[in-house]
């Protein structure tokens, strides 16, 4: 039975047997970076995250190499190392910071190493790069629980707001249904619109006087303003009136000692002011005066007809007219 | 009272089977490594087992993959996570189910044919006939089968997982137009040796059970053609019991080993 075609297709099965499980043991070995040449480098967590010995590392997403020992160095810090294929390493500065990550949403965690900018030089054996933690899912979710629970209070407030106001509560609710009050509103809309226009008129024209006082020097304005003589002039008369106030300050405080002494003292002035006999009889006198002048009135007009005194008068008269008819 | 004896009679065979089945391994061992070596029959035997048992595995293989793919797919769909459809059935193949049916399909065909043909020969009393020639029929008859079952199981179960991410494969490519590169290139990505290593071992020892136990049912047969039959149904039925006590011995000291 042990036939040569029996032999060559039994030395067939087992070479293709043994064919694919070398394949697969290559193909997985090749898989964590067991026959290529390899560089560690190592950098330091504060927390791997669950990354285990033989995760990827990646650079730039690609993957260029395997987690290699995970060592706990002292009670926080966290020692990870890494096989880094020959070929990348040129690539890859001492300034690259490494971060863990996850692959995916439910994938295994990995090591991405991100280039940073700045020079730096290629990256040695053994070499230790610095590590970034990211923000983590735990803390990321517990902020979210909080966030809920804040909009979960804020929907219960807005549901009641908007209650109230679909039942016609609070002043809101009044806006929002009443019809009156809109149409009001639209009107004053419009007054302020008419308004804003009026008040743009208005600054046009203001702008316009503005400019005119800028150019215009023979108005009183554009002289104060751009005038630089009168300006000086004008200093110069406010020195004067500030002068003259003083003066005028003193004239009336002696004034005031002067009416002080007048009223304190027994001067004639006083006694003239404030004796009422003498008042009296200055009265009569004025009326005695007065009575006196009247007469003299009379015997002026007898004079003027007197025959030697009429001619005088006449010739008065005549010059009188003469100066008019001028 | 009976029943008691009856009990107490079955778990005395029992304990009897497994003393045997020791004794009977322990004897492979010593004669394997004892010369002369039945190098010729070893091959023959390695064509009769491996080779004309390829075609068998290779269907069941290449059926188990495509079935396996087509069942998970939707609800790998439903996760929208058809993208790990080739980690989950290379995992899922090379660690359990490949060796599993494949060490079972042999039992099926290889161990039941061993427990036939050994007790056939016993009843025909030719295994005393080589006794009194001066031939070992243990050494011819038992070492080259066992061994043989040994060696070609692993080989029947790498190339039956081969074919069977093969089928898998297609219906990934012809369902999601995966590549065929992409696909492999996934399956080992998601692979590890602690997946590929212990199932390779877990498979020597599915080959070992088939052959000792079939040769173990065929060597003892007892008399007349229905003793040939019983032999070969309880190679069939122990083996394959033998084998998922294994499967679970291995899995454990796999879970061991890699701290999966």
């Amino acid at each position: 039975m042990n036939t040569n075609s029996q032999k060559i297709r039994l030395g067939l099965f087992v070479i293709i047997g043994t064919l694919f499980f070398v394949l697969g043991i290559y193909l997985i070995g090749q898989k964590q970076n067991m026959f290529k040449k390899t560089f560690m480098i190592s950098a330091e967590f504060q927390n791997v995250n669950g990354l285990q010995k033989g995760n990827n590392v990646r650079y730039s997403g690609i993957n260029i190499g395997t987690v290699k020992a995970i060592e706990m160095l002292n009670d926080s810090i966290v020692k990870v190392e890494m096989n880094i294929e020959e070929n990348i390493v040129k690539h890859i500065r001492k300034n690259a910071v490494a971060t863990i990550g996850s692959d995916g949403l439910v994938g295994n965690m990995i090591i991405n190493i991100l280039p940073r900018d700045g020079i730096a030089g290629v990256i040695e054996n053994g070499d230790m790069i610095k590590s970034f933690s990211k923000v983590e899912p735990d803390d990321l979710l517990s902020n979210l629980s909080v966030t809920i629970k804040n909009t979960e209070i804020l929907t219960e407030d807005l549901l009641r707001i908007t209650n109230s106001i679909n039942n016609g509560k609070g002043s809101l609710a009044t806006i929002l249904n009443d019809t009156v009050m809109s149409s009001n509103l639209n009107q004053t809309i419009k007054n302020i619109k008419q308004v804003s226009e009026n008040a743009s008129n208005t600054l046009i024209e203001l702008n316009g006087l503005v400019k005119s006082i800028k150019t215009d020097d023979a108005s009183i304005l554009g002289l104060l303003l751009n005038d630089t003589i009168s300006g000086n002039k004008l200093k110069i008369t406010l020195g004067n009136l500030e002068s003259s106030s003083v003066k005028m300050e003193n004239s009336v405080e002696k004034l005031n000692t002067i009416i002080e002494n007048v009223n304190s003292s027994d001067g004639a002035f006083n006694y003239i002011i404030k004796d009422t006999s003498l008042v009296n009889s200055l009265k009569s006198t004025l009326r005695n005066v007065n009575e006196g002048s009247d007469k003299f009135n009379q015997n002026m007009e007898a004079l003027k007809h007197n025959f030697l005194t009429r001619g005088y008068f006449r010739k008065l008269e005549k010059e009188e007219r003469k100066a008019k008819d001028n | 009272m009976s029943g008691l004896s009856n009990i107490k009679s079955h778990i005395q065979t029992f304990l009897k089977e497994i003393g045997e089945l020791s004794y009977f391994t322990a004897r492979f061992f010593k004669e394997s490594f004892r010369k002369p070596f039945e190098f010729k029959e070893f091959l023959r035997q390695c064509y009769s087992m491996g080779n004309r048992s390829l075609v068998l595995v290779g269907i069941t293989g290449f059926i188990i993959g495509l079935v396996l793919t087509l069942q998970t797919r939707p609800t790998l769909m439903e996760f929208g996570a058809v993208s790990w459809m080739p980690s989950m059935v290379g995992i899922s193949i090379i660690r359990e189910i490949g060796p599993m049916i494949t060490a079972l399909v042999c039992a099926g065909r290889i161990g039941s044919g061993i427990g036939a043909e050994l007790g056939s020969m016993r009843v025909t009393e030719q295994i005393d006939a080589m006794e009194v020639s001066g031939t070992n029929p243990f050494k011819y008859l038992v070492v080259t089968r066992v061994l043989a079952t040994t060696f070609m199981i692993p080989l029947l179960v790498i190339i039956g997982d081969a074919i069977g991410l093969y089928g898998s494969y297609l219906v990934e490519h012809l369902k999601g137009d995966v590549s065929f590169q992409l696909y492999f290139n996934q399956v080992f990505e998601s692979l590890e040796f602690g997946d590929i290593i212990p199932a390779t071992i877990k498979s020597f020892f599915f080959g070992l059970a088939i052959g000792l136990v079939g040769c173990f049912k065929g060597y003892y047969c007892g008399k007349g053609t229905a003793g040939v039959g019983r032999a070969a149904n309880s190679a069939v039925v122990f083996t394959s019991l033998l084998l998922f006590i294994i499967d679970f011995i291995a899995v454990f000291a796999a879970d061991i080993f890699y701290d999966l």
